[in-house]
């Protein structure tokens, strides 16, 4: 090969290059405002509000900067605008560096705005290419995301790496932007997210907490699951991870409480669809297994298995019966995608119902069958403080 | 003969005379030669002419140059037994030739010669060529002072496990070396002198039946076609008869070690040991030589399967390591973890150059610093690791001119190049290191990746006498794998090695 032409080549190779780029989007990390959350309100004149969560690099502390005055590791701002990418420009004037959405973890709409419904909003965050898919949705429970932005976490530099790690841990509920918006699409599906509020600690200490779910029909907000309700879903939802159910075994006596906890090790819910006369019926059949972890009965655990099998068995079919029947009497959102099983198992009937699922959904009989196995007792059998005859 | 165009006019038309000049035979009167030799050694203070008597009464004349014979050689070896003969009359010159070369048979070699250009060339050699009166023909004898250091172990090749012998700068001694390791007569070590100045005498090391004859031509040829005054070292050569001299990549393996030599010959390689150059060259070779030690055949062979990949590892961090830093961190923020975004630029914020240039000086920084260390003589190397280590690494740092991933950045590249056991593939490393920090502060992983594609494209391109560079995995052939990605068992290896040669041999007929 001569000189001539290894040039050549890369003559060509260095135009293609310049030809190419796309997008020339160069910027020093020094020169960017890393959004960690981003917070959407409705105004009072019907204007949208966006509230960022920017991390300052300067305020984290390091081993270089010890000492010194400790700047606040964040900045939270505000504007209003017609929608968001409006408000979004406003910020951008108030910030000498630029908005940075690739690491936003966190979305989350105030309850006002959710109840008014946030469809406009929805197709800023799918469109933008900054913008990731895979932030959490979450919808501020009682208050305004702007308050929920503003409130400061003990646990966490940023606030929104701890609400971040709270989803992350997945402990109640955790909806992604992607997950929440297919469900939105979807006919036989409604979507659900976190539910976030602020608690003062005994201390005055603000802290988060996301122990409810919010249960959306098309895109507005139609309430809250909590309790038992949630713990429901998140059975159905085969989302068990560290899940301990306690059951009252016995009545409460002198010595004992009487109750049986255990940790959930296994959960499989199955739903199956019929079409009778033309109506939808579903019947939903739930298998768990779990492991003891405290008996306060009078009980010597290896005799009384099979029954405190069938107790365990009758308290979840319970719980998810009064769950479904509360989604399909309060809410008439269909969090189950009971509507996607029977598109699956019935396309064709699903074909005249779609359109109206909404409306049929609460009338759908639904039957519950649950089965639960304990797999392990732990090391003692009879409770541990019992006295010995 | 034909001159490189860079030489001055004069001392080209010199050489040219002189070399018309000397093209004769020896004369038959002693006064002539001494003349002629003279002559062609003026001003040459190290030659020395001496007249001496042997077989009582015949006249003789030695000639050669004081610097280069062995003393005691010449006093015990020669001088002794030419002078203590007992007189004897010749009928003619040509007997007195034939006793002195069967009497002095023993140690000093000796051989006739009737030239005297060839006189020349080997009394600058280190001979004592003896003239006789009255005779065409002289005697020369080898009694060359062997002027080498102690054998030593190779510094730049250090093994843990292994032979501590390495080359030196004496061709003899270094072709004992390898005909120590294969005892065999296919052994074949050829002769071939290079520089029409210098002389310079290399040795051909290649197995018969083993090495391809095809390569040993080649390199023959391509010997052949060097035309330079003077070789003093093997880079000269490596260079010279390059497939690709234009390339980074090295296409021959440069070694201290005989045992190197010895298991690349046995694998059919060609070396070339080279007088005065401790380094032997062995083609051909291909890529993944530059990332095998010697060493890796002595030891545990899941350890150097494991070692091997380390340096594959390395090599690339070596190679990519600050461009990928830098495209990441200016072009795609997004795709470092959310904490490790907050810490990098927490460390960015102070600093006021672009990440790219930030790079860039340290890297050169690094740069420099190796070769200040390399070239400072040993009891200022201290100072430089101080300097290195504190001025540039801490305070830099701590001034807010450099920011500390950077410092890491760079030193973990520096350790990676060391990494790479061949010190050619080490040096295209770096050289290739900066063109991709710069496609990397302007284009992103794009820029990475094209400059990485570029770069495998060259790859494939070269070839090293013939062989593809990268092969056996591109062109893909069954034979090396074993002994590229993984050190396999010497057992496997060696039914591998047998089943080749037995197809190869199905093949030929």
């Amino acid at each position: 090969m001569t000189l001539s032409r290894i040039l050549y080549g890369c003559l060509t190779l260095i135009a293609c290059l310049g030809l190419l780029t796309g997008c020339w989007d160069r910027k020093e990390m020094d020169d960017l405002a890393l959004v960690m959350a981003s917070g959407l309100d409705l105004a009072d004149d019907n204007q949208i509000e966006a509230t960022l969560q920017i991390a300052l690099p300067t305020g984290i502390p390091s081993s270089l900067q010890s000492g010194g005055k400790a700047t606040k590791p964040v900045l939270v701002i505000s504007a209003k605008g017609k929608d968001g990418l409006d408000a979004l420009g406003k910020l951008q004037q108030q910030l000498s560096r630029r908005i940075n959405l690739g690491h936003r973890g966190i979305v989350v709409v105030g309850e006002k705005y959710a109840r008014h419904g946030f469809d406009q909003i929805l197709d800023t965050l799918m469109r933008s290419p900054e913008s990731r898919y895979n932030s959490y949705m979450l919808t501020a429970y009682g208050t305004t995301a702007k308050k929920i932005l503003n409130a400061s976490y003990q646990m966490e530099i940023i606030p929104a790496i701890g609400i971040n790690k709270l989803q992350y841990e997945d402990f109640s509920l955790s909806v992604k932007m992607d997950k929440f918006v297919d469900a939105l699409a979807s006919f036989g599906k409604s979507p659900v997210s976190g539910a976030i509020r602020i608690i003062k600690q005994s201390s005055g200490e603000q802290t988060f907490i996301i122990d409810k779910a919010a249960v959306y029909q098309r895109n507005k907000l139609v309430g809250f699951l909590s309790g038992t309700d949630l713990k429901a879903y998140r059975l159905m939802t085969g989302n068990i991870d560290g899940m301990r159910l306690t059951t009252q075994m016995e009545p409460p006596q002198n010595q004992y409480h009487g109750t049986i906890t255990i940790h959930l090790m296994k959960a499989k819910p199955k739903i199956r669809t019929r079409i009778k006369n033309g109506k939808p019926e579903v019947s939903v059949s739930f298998k768990a297994a779990g492991r003891i972890i405290s008996n306060d009965t009078s009980l010597d655990m290896s005799k009384v298995i099979p029954l405190v099998e069938k107790k365990f068995s009758e308290d979840i079919k319970k719980e998810i019966a009064s769950t479904i029947s509360h989604t399909q009497k309060k809410f008439k959102s269909d969090i189950f995608s009971f509507g996607n099983q029977i598109h699956i198992e019935h396309p064709y009937a699903w074909k005249t119902i779609k359109d109206h699922w909404i409306e049929l959904y609460p009338k759908v009989p639904v039957q519950v069958k649950t089965e639960f196995r304990i797999e392990r007792v732990g090391r003692t059998q009879a409770p541990a403080h019992q006295q010995k005859k | 003969m034909n001159r490189k165009k860079g030489l001055p006019g004069q001392i080209d038309q010199k050489l040219k005379e002189f070399e018309y000049t000397i093209d004769e035979d020896i004369s038959d009167n002693l006064a002539v030669n001494e003349l002629e030799l003279r002559q062609a050694f003026a001003n040459c203070s190290d030659l020395i002419v001496r007249k001496i008597h042997v077989f009582g009464s015949n006249l003789c004349m030695a000639v050669y140059l004081d610097v280069l014979v062995d003393d005691t050689m010449w006093d015990d070896g020669l001088l002794r037994p030419l002078v203590n003969q007992e007189a004897v009359d010749f009928d003619n010159s040509a007997q007195l030739i034939e006793q002195l070369r069967y009497k002095l048979a023993s140690a000093v070699k000796p051989s006739v010669v009737e030239n005297l250009k060839e006189t020349i060339q080997r009394i600058v050699r280190g001979e004592v060529v003896l003239f006789v009166e009255a005779s065409k023909q002289a005697l020369s004898f080898c009694i060359k002072d062997q002027l080498h250091r102690q054998l030593d172990e190779p510094s730049t090749e250090a093994v843990i496990r292994g032979p501590r012998l390495g080359f030196i700068e004496n061709l003899h001694i270094n072709m004992a070396l390898v005909r120590q390791r294969i005892r065999t007569p296919l052994l074949k070590m050829e002769k071939i002198s290079v520089g029409a100045v210098s002389q310079t005498d290399m040795t051909l090391v290649y197995i018969e039946n083993k090495a391809p004859q095809t390569v040993v031509e080649e390199v023959k040829q391509r010997l052949a076609k060097i035309d330079m005054d003077s070789i003093l070292e093997s880079g000269y050569i490596e260079e010279l008869i390059s497939d690709h001299p234009y390339t980074p990549f090295p296409v021959m393996q440069t070694t201290q070690r005989p045992d190197l030599v010895a298991a690349s010959l046995i694998e059919g390689k060609v070396a070339l040991l080279i007088d005065g150059s401790p380094i032997a060259l062995v083609m051909p070779i291909t890529f993944w030589y530059a990332f095998q030690t010697v060493e890796d055949y002595y030891m545990n062979f899941i350890f150097a399967t494991l070692l091997r990949w380390l340096r594959f590892l390395f090599a690339f961090l070596a190679l990519a390591l600050p461009s990928i830093y830098v495209a990441i961190t200016t072009f795609h923020s997004e795709m470092i973890p959310t904490s490790l975004t907050l810490s990098l630029a927490a460390a960015r914020e102070v600093v006021p150059f672009p990440a790219m240039v930030e790079t860039l000086i340290m890297e050169v920084t690094f740069e420099a610093l190796r070769e200040a260390g390399v070239r400072l003589p040993r009891p200022v190397g201290q100072t430089i690791s101080i300097v290195g280590a504190l001025v540039i690494g801490q305070a830099a740092v701590q001034a807010g001119i450099i920011s500390a991933p950077i410092i890491i950045i760079v030193s973990l590249t520096g350790i990676a190049s060391f990494l790479i056991p061949h010190p050619g593939m080490s040096q295209a490393v770096s050289i290739l290191r900066f063109p991709m920090v710069l496609c990397a502060g302007t284009f992103g992983l794009y820029g990475v990746s094209a400059a990485m594609l570029a770069i495998l494209i060259h790859l494939t391109n070269l070839s090293s006498f013939g062989v593809p560079y990268l092969s056996p995995l591109t062109p893909l052939g069954p034979s090396g794998l074993w002994d590229v990605l993984i050190r396999a068992p010497w057992k496997i290896i060696h039914k591998r090695q047998h089943q080749i040669r037995q197809k190869m041999e199905l093949e030929k007929k």
